[in-house]
């Protein structure tokens, strides 16, 4: 799955630790989710979409 | 950061305080073999077996870990160090036990599994930590 973490993260200004703080999870997991490395379970998913206020799907897209 | 950490460091006051256990209870243990009041019948067989319930407490707080981790990507970083550990060490064990059968080669004594086990563990742990840095 691609994704457009990177982005968005910038987007706000979000370390990997910043955004990790406020999933809940550890920056290992955000690294291993942003680089492709980790596709996130489908409650994850929602989380991360919570958090940047946009759809799973603008988020995350098929291969 | 420290909501996700919580499950980890459960893991390591139950993990730290467990393996102490085991050290005091393989001194107190050996010591009772060793010294001339050398236990017989019986009580020999569960001060011999003795040691072996803290190690199967680090058993049950390694799969505890797996049950109370929240978060889903280091529980299944720890899912899969434990299965590399175990594929390492259930290998290495099977090839040598037919060694064993053909070759007669010298019967490795069961103690080392669990050690040999812990080793592969860490070394899995370790290089998932590299790949997953």
């Amino acid at each position: 799955m691609k994704n457009r973490l990177r982005v968005l993260r910038a987007e706000r200004s979000w370390s990997q630790a910043d955004l990790a703080d406020r999933l809940e999870v550890s920056r290992q997991s955000v690294n291993a989710i942003e680089t492709g490395k980790y596709d996130p379970s489908l409650p994850l998913a929602f989380k991360i979409a919570r958090v940047f206020g946009a759809p799973i799907e603008q988020i995350f897209s098929e291969d | 950061m420290s909501a996700a950490k919580a499950a980890y460091r459960r893991y390591l006051w139950r993990f730290f305080p467990t393996m102490l256990a085991y050290v005091v209870i393989v001194l107190g243990v050996s010591w009772l073999f060793d010294n001339h009041q050398e236990p017989a019948g019986p009580i020999a067989y569960m001060l011999a077996i003795l040691p072996a319930i803290p190690i199967i407490g680090v058993i049950v707080i390694m799969g505890l870990y797996v049950v109370e981790e929240k978060d889903e990507f280091m529980r299944m970083r720890h899912v899969m160090a434990l299965l590399i550990g175990m594929g390492l060490i259930l290998s290495l064990t099977v090839a040598w036990g037919f060694l064993e059968i053909y070759m007669h080669v010298a019967p490795l004594n069961a103690f080392w599994i669990f050690p040999g086990f812990c080793m592969a563990w860490g070394f899995a742990s370790g290089v998932l930590a590299w790949v997953y840095r």
